[in-house]
């Protein structure tokens, strides 16, 4: 019996592996976990297995919770590098949008709406729109650079990112830190089902829906067309500028979301450091994940996945004691053993 | 070297001599015994239609395939050319299509590059330059070998790679159709380049498609047809007309299988569109219903044009009327919109996205017909019935509609290139080399498909350089050459021997006799 049936079950996992693209990537995460589980039950002793529930739970949604932001971020770009961009920017546009956000709803002297006379929830409401809307329109701007200007992404985002960050830290040279209204950290703080875990939900939710309109849309398939052969996408009568432009206009909306989530978490932010390599750990996860970065083939899901690894395991790595400066030589590890994996495409 | 007055070629001794070469790939015979040979101090072209066997005669020569049978002597020995290198070593210099040639390089760099003059551990500019100049003098060329190749004109870049294989000594030059870039006057310096180089002894091989120049500048031909000598002797003793039906054979007679259609209104006209090195005043109008031929040589401007009229090129004048409006096209966008569909050459870069489905592929132009009434997103049970029942309709051979494109043959995706297009209801459809590497049946399905759709009202655009096809589809065809409209054709003139000799240059003046031959 065992012996009829390796063969078959031997040739169905190789196919999984190599045609569904969630499989080695969801494997490598459950193993990760079952690891993690075993660390945690091997490092704490436990006297109940509710304590141990506790525990596993909350180790979770704090890994998820750590990695909402970026996790966010990761979601546009996944979408660039599947049109066979990059975007540098992202950890100062961040920056940037924080700063408008938070000046414009300073409760303090400085702040900008609180001057006109606008405070409490609308302040906050227009706030995050303006935020979320300054985020699409650099992201367009982005886009008409590499589109219309015919830069390579790598050098327009490379500009923006020093460009942002730079305008961020000079407005906010010699102010006061602004002070945020207690309504607005809710945003990430209020508890739901005894955690924090609004930012979680945020990032999943913008997660399913992305992965969605990438999977069930006209743009969603144009995006995928342009990154596997924009010559033939422009030929079948789309206009591939078009659609690039949206796409990191779509990547600077979700930068906005997550400059408010991130400014809520922290109650503010501070232009020197914060957003400080996400757009590393935000490309990272998307490699991890299995996206070409050459364009045309990967998912918003699969990005998810490689975020939740990239996550599990540093929250392994902190269980196990690795001193802090070693951890990131595992994540860089990590990248290369991806992309390895990934050659299993050009087979 | 020494020679300095040109003397009759038949006085001067052999320097090449092929003798009964045989190739074949897979079973398929591509060369049959062929003899070639070419004395010092001759320029012989070499002729033949595509797949005749030049290319692969030529690599034999240059060492890049080796061949099954036959000898080649040089100079009366026989010699063994194994390899590229063998090549150059035995004095045959190999001058291709593509050039060879490094643009941020200055001249002296590119003769000497691999091949660098040393001095200890330093490169010794001096002698190479030095070098250069003597050989570039030889020449008789204002050239400076300080110049960097990527400024110069298109002629002296070839100029450069002959200047390359003197320096390593050539005495037997292959030119693969050296002239297919280059302007007018530009082919003007390069042939009396070729010239000086034969009065100094050089034996040259002139492989071109253009009977004009051939007549310019060769001494001797030889033609080849099916991997077979057919043909050759002094060029002084034939015309072009000669030459054209050498290539071509027997008397081809129009396709049988051809049937007029009703004509409709005028569906798209262009009026003197130009764009600047690609086509000059092309004037012409298409009627719904009609299929026309667009033909000639590589490098003739026809898909340039097309691509144009498609959208592609921003910098074309001109005015264009779809359905006897006035329209400025900017964008394929555009072009889908007012109903123009082109199915490209090229099918890999161009025609297909090879990551994606051959379901996905087929919905590429039409995903914006397939949006949901109500609710956001497409139907994708829509789209699965629809290409399912196009599928169906085309013949189109697949495992599952999910599989990827590639995991078809060439035949069958460009059936799927052609499907994404049928949904869009065109009323102009381009069709830029359709058949470009299709097998034998798909090919007589595609041609019955194009001929349905112009029964069905389309005005098409066939593009080919294949004159069979062009006879078998066509109505009446444009011959056109270096980016001119040479002819029109009607369907009575339509002739091989006609389309070659309008694409090479020539024109009908005096063609009636033609026409009375095929009668």
């Amino acid at each position: 019996m065992q012996a009829t049936n390796a063969p078959r079950i031997r040739g169905r996992l190789r196919r999984l592996w190599r045609e569904n693209p969630y499989f080695s990537t969801g494997m490598a995460l459950a193993l990760l976990l079952i690891v993690m589980t075993g660390v945690l039950v091997w490092k704490n002793d436990f006297d109940s297995f509710a304590a141990f529930g506790r525990s596993w739970v909350s180790n979770c949604v704090n890994i998820c919770r750590n990695n909402a932001v970026v996790g966010i971020i990761a979601l546009g770009m996944t979408l660039v590098i599947l049109t066979g961009g990059i975007d540098l920017a992202v950890g100062s546009t961040m920056v940037g949008m924080g700063t408008i956000l938070l000046v414009l709803m300073d409760t303090g002297k400085a702040g900008v709406l609180g001057a006109l006379g606008i405070a409490g929830i609308p302040a906050i409401l227009i706030a995050c729109a303006a935020c979320m809307a300054c985020g699409a329109g650099a992201g367009a701007l982005i886009g008409v650079g590499v589109t219309k200007g015919r830069i390579p992404p790598f050098i327009v985002t490379l500009g923006a990112m020093n460009i942002i960050r730079s305008l961020a830290q000079h407005f906010m040279q010699g102010r006061a830190a602004p002070a945020v209204p207690d309504a607005f950290k809710l945003l990430s703080n209020q508890v739901v089902l005894g955690q924090r875990i609004l930012p979680v939900v945020y990032w999943l939710v913008l997660a399913l829906l992305l992965h969605w309109v990438s999977r069930n849309t006209a743009f969603g398939r144009h995006v995928y067309a342009v990154g596997s052969n924009a010559r033939t996408t422009r030929l079948s009568g789309i206009n591939v500028d078009r659609v690039l432009v949206k796409v990191y206009a779509l990547e600077g909306l979700l930068i906005g979301i997550a400059a408010i989530v991130e400014s809520a978490r922290m109650g503010s932010m501070n232009t020197a450091n914060a957003g400080q390599g996400y757009e590393l750990d935000a490309i990272a996860a998307v490699v991890v994940g299995g996206t070409r970065m050459s364009g045309g083939r990967g998912s918003i899901l699969s990005t998810v996945i490689g975020m939740l690894i990239i996550g599990v395991m540093n929250t392994l790595l902190n269980l196990l004691g690795v001193p802090p400066f070693l951890r990131a030589a595992f994540k860089g590890a990590i990248i290369i053993l991806a992309v390895l994996l990934q050659r299993k495409d050009a087979e | 070297m020494a020679l300095k007055k040109p003397k009759k070629p038949g006085q001067q001794p052999l320097a090449l001599q092929m003798r009964g070469i045989e190739k074949s790939f897979h079973r398929n015979a591509v060369l049959r015994g062929v003899d070639l040979t070419v004395r010092r101090g001759e320029i012989r072209a070499l002729l033949g239609e595509n797949g005749a066997g030049k290319s692969t005669l030529m690599n034999i020569l240059g060492g890049i395939v080796p061949m099954d049978a036959g000898e080649i002597l040089l100079d009366g020995k026989p010699v063994r050319i194994a390899s590229a290198r063998d090549a150059i070593d035995n004095g045959i210099a190999f001058i291709h299509q593509e050039l060879n040639l490094v643009s941020d390089l200055r001249v002296y760099e590119n003769i000497f590059l691999g091949c660098e003059l040393r001095r200890g551990l330093r490169l010794n500019h001096w002698g190479m330059r030095v070098q250069t100049n003597q050989i570039l003098r030889h020449m008789k060329l204002p050239l400076s070998a300080d110049a960097l190749v990527g400024n110069l004109d298109a002629s002296y870049r070839q100029v450069v790679e002959i200047a390359r294989a003197l320096r390593q000594h050539a005495r037997i030059l292959i030119m693969d159709e050296p002239t297919t870039s280059l302007t007018d006057v530009e082919i003007h310096s390069v042939f009396r380049l070729l010239r000086t180089l034969r009065d100094r002894g050089m034996a040259v091989l002139f492989i071109s498609h253009k009977l004009g120049e051939v007549r310019a500048l060769c001494d001797t031909y030889t033609v080849l047809r099916d991997g077979e000598v057919v043909a050759s002797g002094d060029v002084k003793d034939v015309d072009e007309r000669d030459l054209a039906r050498f290539m071509v054979g027997r008397d081809v007679s129009a396709a049988d299988d051809y049937a007029p259609r009703p004509l409709g209104e005028e569906a798209l006209r262009v009026e003197a569109f130009s764009s600047p090195r690609r086509f000059i005043d092309i004037s012409f109008s298409m009627r719904a219903g009609e299929i026309v031929g667009f033909t000639g040589l590589l490098g003739d401007g026809r898909s340039e044009l097309f691509s144009a009229i498609f959208g592609c090129d921003p910098h074309v004048t001109g005015s264009m009327f779809v359905g006897g409006r006035r329209v400025r096209v900017r964008s394929t966008e555009q072009a889908l919109r007012l109903g123009i569909g082109y199915v490209p050459r090229n099918r890999k870069e161009n025609g297909i996205v090879k990551d994606m489905s051959i379901l996905h592929n087929a919905s590429l132009v039409t995903l914006r017909s397939l949006r949901r009434r109500h609710r956001p997103g497409l139907d994708l049970r829509l789209e699965r019935e629809r290409f399912a029942r196009r599928a169906q309709e085309m013949r189109i051979r697949m495992g599952s509609m999910d599989d990827a494109i590639t995991s078809l043959s060439g035949g069958n995706q460009q059936k799927v290139v052609l499907a994404k297009w049928l949904d869009a209801n065109p009323r102009v459809m381009i069709f830029d080399n359709p058949t470009q590497g299709v097998d034998v049946g798909a090919k007589e399905e595609i041609y019955a498909l194009i001929r349905g759709l112009a029964a069905s009202g389309v005005a098409v655009a066939v593009l080919s350089s294949e004159a069979q096809e062009i006879i078998r589809l066509c109505d009446r065809t444009f011959v056109l050459y270096h980016g001119l409209i040479q002819d029109e054709l009607p369907r009575e003139r339509m002739t091989e021997e006609n389309i070659m000799l309008l694409a090479t240059g020539g024109d009908l003046a005096g063609a009636q006799d033609v026409v009375g031959g095929n009668d």
